[in-house]
């Protein structure tokens, strides 16, 4: 890296909000996945202008540029793949507005996601995606990855409530997109930069869409002997017209190793169990409710529970919540995988799953959202063991091929990022990766902000444009 | 370096360390975190960081040492965890590393010394300081010092407000007594009465044992208990705190009782711990582990054993800060809470982020000043945007910082342990 | 560049004889602003739009799809229009899984047609857009024309998952996929919608479908002024009930509303026709859900004191609720000369909204007034008479409101007008910030600049 860089970026943010040591850097490799990626220097702007001036300083001295929140992803989307600097937004945390009226808030990247719920639940209101990571992932991260969660069923992923954008794209110049009401005319440019995985420019500031709270919420916990039961139940809700806001599934291996822990009150001797969240007016709520109890008990349910309170309902969500960790305990390490089927080949996708973790020789749990046909298999392995994680990537990948085959697709809500972007050829064509780039071309023509994702890089078509000027260039050890 | 002595007590295997699997969900839970939104001083951070030097491939460096010293130790971070991480453990170890392989500049040598090696250990040298403390505060001295500003000018004006107000009489005095239960007899605990509390904190030791001979126990407080030692062990003093540990289990083997019950989180977590301070293979192990078994927080004791003395009414607005190793260290949240709910008048209102750590943290208020102040500052916003008169909390480390927020920030409101407002619901009753 | 005359010829090659058309009479139909192309193209396949836009690219040709051609006078009229395709060929379900609430649709599917398949499942797509006996998918996406439903449902964004289009480049392309939840690759298909075709040649559209819901029924009420209108409007906006659509209307647009349903010929709910500011509220559910909202409703207009307060039977709700559905349509026909705004309103607030609307100045002029679900409002407003003078005010009278609403962090355009006032006013209003960007993106889809050129924001 460039020893001049690092000067001016310190004269420019004060050297409390730059990092270039070694074992600073070693600390911002790694986010939530199993991915790894060192920059050189990581520094921390205040506000808008920051970040502007940080762009143009690395693209004076060529070097790439990454966007980061918290650093919870689970596909590598905030690692610094190509070195170079990273942009750390855990400092840009200021909700500058809020508009209760017209149920917008404005806030900055680095905003942590349940803290916008938390500035306007006194008025009824909450922020509607739910990334099991809420209590830390930061609006920026979602807005990079489209991030969803157990709700997005009913309630769409962060796209659907991003009202307008504030980006500075890689040249430094800083540009508003969307607008803060209403819908103006024009391209959707909010659609195209939610979700573009920090390839197409840097979010500096988000308007973002509050929702007004259900009136009543009821969540059940059907519990199942077979597996089977359990997906066919899923399905047949669908058909009877029964919208919940989440339904979610953990099959018989994981609900043991959750329950071992967490005692949400899961039977150890059970299949699979779903939870399932209705809301709405209690009228609608209620019938939903029967009506789901009653298509459990058709497809062979054991029991239906329905929480009295709300410290039931948080026991069972616990249960849900920490499933990953509670199979974590089992090994020293896992892998969470995300990938979606139509929910119609549920038991299909599962039998699949199984198979392929017997070919591979892991035992593969099963924890996901039902509902919309998001799957999270969970692989665990040990680091320490290269053949054995080379196996799990193995099993990984085999398993997203299986989505694809069945209709569905790479990634729910992980994000493709360094994880996934040389599987992205298991979709797209050559013509949709051209266009794609075209796209990409238009904001980001010299790769210098966040290269080496969503592309495949085998392709040749997302080569890592890192250009190091000078002999102090070092590369990430 | 020449060849090491083994850390004494529990050691991380590989395991401890590869759980963490970096997803991040404690960082905002985190209270260095939130203040400085660095990585390494993030739980996730230092995990990596501890696991690097565990494995050799970074030293402790200054730097390492600093990102370790700056945890509270809070352990907020172990309720967040989905994969469940042994944090608590983790950082204790690091320290107990750090306290072997690292040589720290002369002057903080010197006082930890004199904290962990010279005072603590000595309940008669408590005993002296806490006179002469107490000589400051009542001679009119502090007075003088606060009035002329000459604290100010010092930078310790804060400092002296974290002091411990020293009490008249000391709690030592009560060691060795057996207090009868009213009315019939339902459990015999042992009272843990603690080091600095025996100083500070002698009018809640009496409450607590109000309190419980209220609701039917008969309250031993056996002679020959010591210092829990959660500071040295906190702070990687790991001898100091085994021995504090062997002379405990003595001191407690003798004793006949049910439960060993502490108002103090940050001891009852150490003593449930206990444990962890020795080997499986080393003798002590297993009447450590025995101890621990027995040890519960007074709040956590006395909803299992039900109220059976009905509290009077205390009208007032009460809001609850969650004493971090009650919460996190011993995952009980609901007790305190639900012994509050049960005091007549009482309108309990839930606290915004009551779950992040007010600064105390041990001496973290004094080794770490101006972090454990901006904590604190948070802190009394939250509290006094509830409008509660009393702010409620589990441990007298709690306690001080609280008290002391309070009259920083001039929000006006009394800062109690649960265990004190209870005891008033009861002194109403006779009243 | 090829001559007119071997133009036809050559695209019969292309795509065969059948499939084009290049009769003057059969041109003029898919004319824009009196402009009609020169030969229409009607193909039958994904392979067959790429060969064309193929075609079209190497010879410069600009070129426009289209469906039912209902919405073809949407925007400016295009700079150059040389061919028209004709989508309604393409008029296929693709894939259409019930269990899974996911339909993959042709373009040129009339989406009456498809209302009809996906009701035989009791689902359905929440896609009530104008023209409704006609309007094709591929039509409905493109014109990113506004949905009654939008205040329960979202936008068309909301619920298309996915789509294959051909590129200016004539490739065939596709974003999304078939299922609900996909964060793969750039949401392309969302910058589809409202793009009136100049990004690209949509051929396949995948939804996202809903169940049909048991029940419908809706409620009406008049209030005196603007005020308290908009209050009783906040009012249910707040009480957490479920509406799918919630409209304001003034006197002058309710006026036309009765006048629409007359010709459809029932009878017209009385409060309808009632002079005053009126507030009507949709909703959807059990017998159980629509008798308690309904109570609500009743105590909710109380409470505002209402002047009218009417709860409409299951007929009478589609009745009303189709009328309002069909605004745009019958607005435009409504008189000659009519301008229809449509305007994207910085948050409603009684005191402003009163000021923006306000065309009495320089002279007034007459307007009717609907306020949509998510701060979207239509302003439908007619020139006293097409004379000069009449003509000057009318524009100096738009163009005021235009800047208007821009000042407040607002936005407004044109939808429809009639060609003279188009040629005098910028009808996608002001140019946003993120215009360049737009361009880029323009630039990135069709680098040759074939598709509907002139017709989008900014001359796009």
């Amino acid at each position: 890296m460039d020893i001049a860089l690092i000067r001016e970026l310190k004269t420019l943010l004060g050297p409390e909000n730059v990092l270039s040591q070694k074992e600073d850097l070693l600390l911002y490799e790694f986010d939530g996945s199993v991915e790894k990626g060192r920059p050189e220097v990581v520094v921390f702007p205040h506000g808008t202008e920051d970040v502007s001036r940080i762009v143009k300083l690395a693209a004076k001295h060529q070097v790439p540029v990454v966007g980061r929140g918290a650093g919870t992803g689970l596909s590598g989307g905030a690692l610094a793949r190509g070195g170079g600097v990273m942009i750390v937004f855990a400092r840009m945390n200021r909700i500058l507005e809020l508009d209760l009226l017209n149920r917008r808030a404005v806030v900055q990247p680095g905003v942590v996601n349940l803290d916008i719920t938390r500035a306007v639940e006194h008025a009824g209101l909450y922020f509607a995606p739910d990334p099991s990571s809420q209590k830390s992932c930061t609006i920026g991260g979602n807005v990079a990855e489209n991030s969803g969660g157990p709700h997005t069923l009913a309630y769409g992923l962060t796209t659907n409530h991003v009202a307008a954008l504030e980006l500075v794209l890689p040249d430094g110049e800083i540009v508003r997109v969307g607008s803060h009401h209403g819908d103006a005319p024009g391209y959707d440019l909010c659609g195209l930069f939610v979700g573009s995985e920090g390839t197409l420019a840097l979010v500096t500031e988000i308007t973002v869409k509050l929702s007004l709270k259900a009136g009543s919420v009821m969540t059940l916990l059907a519990i199942f002997d077979v597996v089977g039961d359990a997906s066919r139940t899923v399905v047949e809700m669908t058909a009877y017209g029964i919208t919940p806001v989440a339904c979610e599934m953990l099959d018989g291996w994981t609900l043991r190793a959750v329950e071992d822990f967490i005692h949400a009150g899961f039977p150890r001797d059970s299949a699979a169990v779903l939870l399932i969240e209705v809301e709405g007016l209690r009228e609608a709520s209620e019938s939903q409710a029967a009506a789901i109890r009653e298509i459990c008990h058709a497809n062979d349910a054991r029991e239906v529970r329905t929480a009295r309170d709300e410290r039931e309902r948080e026991l069972l969500w616990k249960g849900r919540r920490n499933a990953f960790g509670a199979l974590g305990r089992l090994a020293p390490s896992n892998y969470v995988l995300d990938g979606v089927i139509p929910r119609s080949k549920l038991p299909e996708a599962l039998e699949q799953i199984h198979a392929i973790g017997k070919k591979f020789g892991f035992q593969i749990g099963n924890i996901f959202h039902a509902g919309d046909g998001n799957l999270h298999p969970i692989v665990l392995y040990d680091p320490r063991d290269t053949e054995q994680f080379k196996r799990a990537i193995a099993a990984a990948r085999e398993i997203i091929r299986m989505c694809i085959s069945l209709g569905g697709s790479l990634t729910g809500e992980h994000g493709v990022g360094m994880e996934k972007n040389e599987l992205m050829l298991l979709v797209f064509s050559d013509a949709d990766f051209d266009l794609m780039r075209r796209i990409h071309d238009a904001f980001n023509p010299d790769s210098s902000l966040n290269p080496g994702k969503i592309f495949p890089l085998s392709k040749g078509c997302g080569e890592i444009h890192v250009r190091k000027s000078g002999p102090a260039a070092a590369s990430p050890s | 370096m020449a060849a090491q002595q083994p850390i004494p007590g529990t050691n991380p295997v590989y395991e401890d360390f590869s759980r963490c699997v970096h997803c991040g969900l404690c960082l905002n839970h985190c209270p260095t975190y939130r203040l400085w939104q660095l990585e390494a001083d993030s739980p996730r951070g230092r995990i990596r960081q501890m696991m690097l030097v565990n494995q050799g491939e970074l030293p402790v460096s200054e730097g390492f040492v600093d990102h370790i010293d700056k945890c509270l130790d809070c352990r907020s971070c172990e309720t967040a965890c989905p994969s469940a991480v042994n944090y608590g453990m983790l950082v204790e170890h690091a320290r107990a590393r750090i306290e072997r392989d690292f040589k720290r500049p002369l002057f903080s040598r010197l006082a930890r010394n004199a904290l962990y090696r010279r005072l603590l250990p000595y309940p008669e040298r408590i005993a002296i300081v806490a006179k002469l403390l107490r000589f400051y505060q009542r001679s009119g001295l502090q007075a003088s010092a606060r009035s002329t500003g000459i604290l100010k000018l010092l930078g310790l004006r804060e400092r002296d407000l974290l002091l411990p107000p020293v009490d008249r009489r000391f709690f030592f005095d009560q060691l060795g007594k057996t207090f009868p239960a009213q009315g019939a007899r339902r459990a015999r605990v042992a009272f843990f009465a603690g080091c600095v509390a025996n100083v500070a904190f002698a009018a809640l030791n009496k409450a607590t044992i109000r309190v419980l001979t209220a609701n039917g126990c008969e309250v031993a407080v056996p002679d020959g208990q010591f210092c829990c030692g959660a500071l040295p062990a906190h702070a990687g003093v790991r001898d100091v705190a085994r021995d504090m540990a062997r002379r405990n289990i003595a001191a407690f083997a003798a004793a006949n009782f049910d439960s060993l019950v502490t108002n103090a989180a940050g001891c009852g977590s150490t003593l449930k711990e206990y444990d962890h301070l020795f080997t499986a293979d080393e003798p002590e192990f297993a009447a450590a582990a025995a101890l621990a078994k027995k040890t519960r927080d007074v709040t956590e004791f006395l909803l299992a054993l039900g109220l059976s003395a009905p509290p009077k009414s205390v009208p007032a607005r009460v809001t609850y800060q969650d004493s971090c190793h009650l919460l996190h260290g011993q995952k009980i949240r609901e007790a305190p809470r639900q012994l509050l709910r049960a005091i007549p008048g009482v309108e309990f209102v839930e606290l915004p982020f009551a779950d992040i750590c007010c600064g105390s943290a041990g001496v973290y208020n004094v080794t770490e000043t101006k972090a454990s102040l901006d904590l604190l500052a948070e802190k009394m916003a939250f509290a006094q945007a509830t409008n509660a008169q009393i702010i409620a909390t589990a441990n007298p480390g709690c306690l001080l910082q609280l008290r002391a927020g309070a009259e920083i920030h001039k929000t006006g409101q009394e800062v109690l342990h649960v265990i004190e407002l209870l005891d008033r619901a009861y002194s109403n009753s006779s009243a | 560049m090829t001559s007119a005359i071997s133009l036809p010829i050559r695209l019969e090659q292309l795509v065969g004889s059948d499939r084009v058309v290049a009769s003057e009479s059969a041109v003029k139909a898919f004319a824009i602003a009196g402009r009609a192309p020169m030969a229409v193209l009607k193909p039958r396949s994904a392979e067959e739009i790429a060969e064309i836009v193929s075609f079209a690219a190497v010879e410069k040709l600009a070129l426009l799809a289209c469906g039912s051609r209902s919405k073809l006078e949407l925007g400016m009229p295009p700079r150059h229009y040389d061919l028209a395709v004709d989508m309604t060929a393409l008029r296929g379900i693709a894939h259409y899984d019930p269990g899974d609430l996911t339909v993959s649709v042709d373009a040129g599917m009339p989406l009456n047609e498809l209302a009809k398949k996906l009701a035989a499942q009791k689902q359905f797509l929440p896609l009530a857009v104008p023209c409704s006996a006609t309007s094709t998918a591929g039509g409905a996406i493109a014109s990113g024309i506004d949905s009654t439903l939008r205040q329960q449902y979202g936008t068309a964004r909301d619920f298309l998952i996915g789509a294959e289009f051909v590129d200016g480049t004539g490739k065939q392309c596709k974003s999304g996929g078939r299922v609900v939840k996909n964060v793969t690759g750039y949401d392309l298909h969302k910058l589809l919608v409202g793009s009136l075709g100049t990004l690209g040649v949509i051929s396949r559209l995948n939804f996202r479908t809903f169940p049909l819901p048991e029940l419908c029924g809706a409620h009406l009420a008049v209030l005196p002024t603007l005020e308290t209108a908009l209050n009783f409007h906040a009012s249910l906006l707040n009480s957490g009930l479920p509406f799918s659509n919630l409209e304001l209307f003034d006197s002058g647009f309710s006026a036309l509303l009765s006048s629409h349903l007359k010709t459809i010929g029932e009878d017209i709910p009385e409060s309808v026709r009632a002079t005053g500011w009126h507030v009507f509220a949709s909703f959807e559910g059990s017998e159980a859900v629509l008798q308690r909202i309904t109570r609500e409703l009743q105590k909710l207009a109380d409470r505002a004191q209402a002047e009218r307060s009417e709860t409409l039977d299951l007929q009478h709700s589609h009745f009303v609720n189709e009328g309002l559905r069909e605004a745009f349509d019958w607005l435009r026909r409504a008189a000659p000369g009519l301008s229809i705004l449509r305007i994207a309103l910085p948050g409603v607030k009684s005191v402003d909204l009163k000021q923006i609307l306000d065309l009495s100045e320089p002279s007034p002029l007459r307007a009717s007034f609907l306020l949509r679900a998510c701060n979207v409002a239509y302003l439908a407003v007619l020139a006293a008479n097409d004379n000069a003078q009449s003509i000057a005010i009318l524009e100096r009278g738009i163009s005021a409101l235009f800047s208007r609403v821009e000042t407040r962090n607002g936005s407004a355009a044109l939808l429809d007008a009639p060609p003279w006032l188009k040629e005098r006013i910028n009808v996608w209003g002001r140019q946003r910030p993120d215009f360049p960007l737009m361009q880029r993106v323009k630039q990135a889809f069709d680098p040759q600049n074939i598709f509907s050129p002139g017709r989008f924001v900014g001359g796009i």
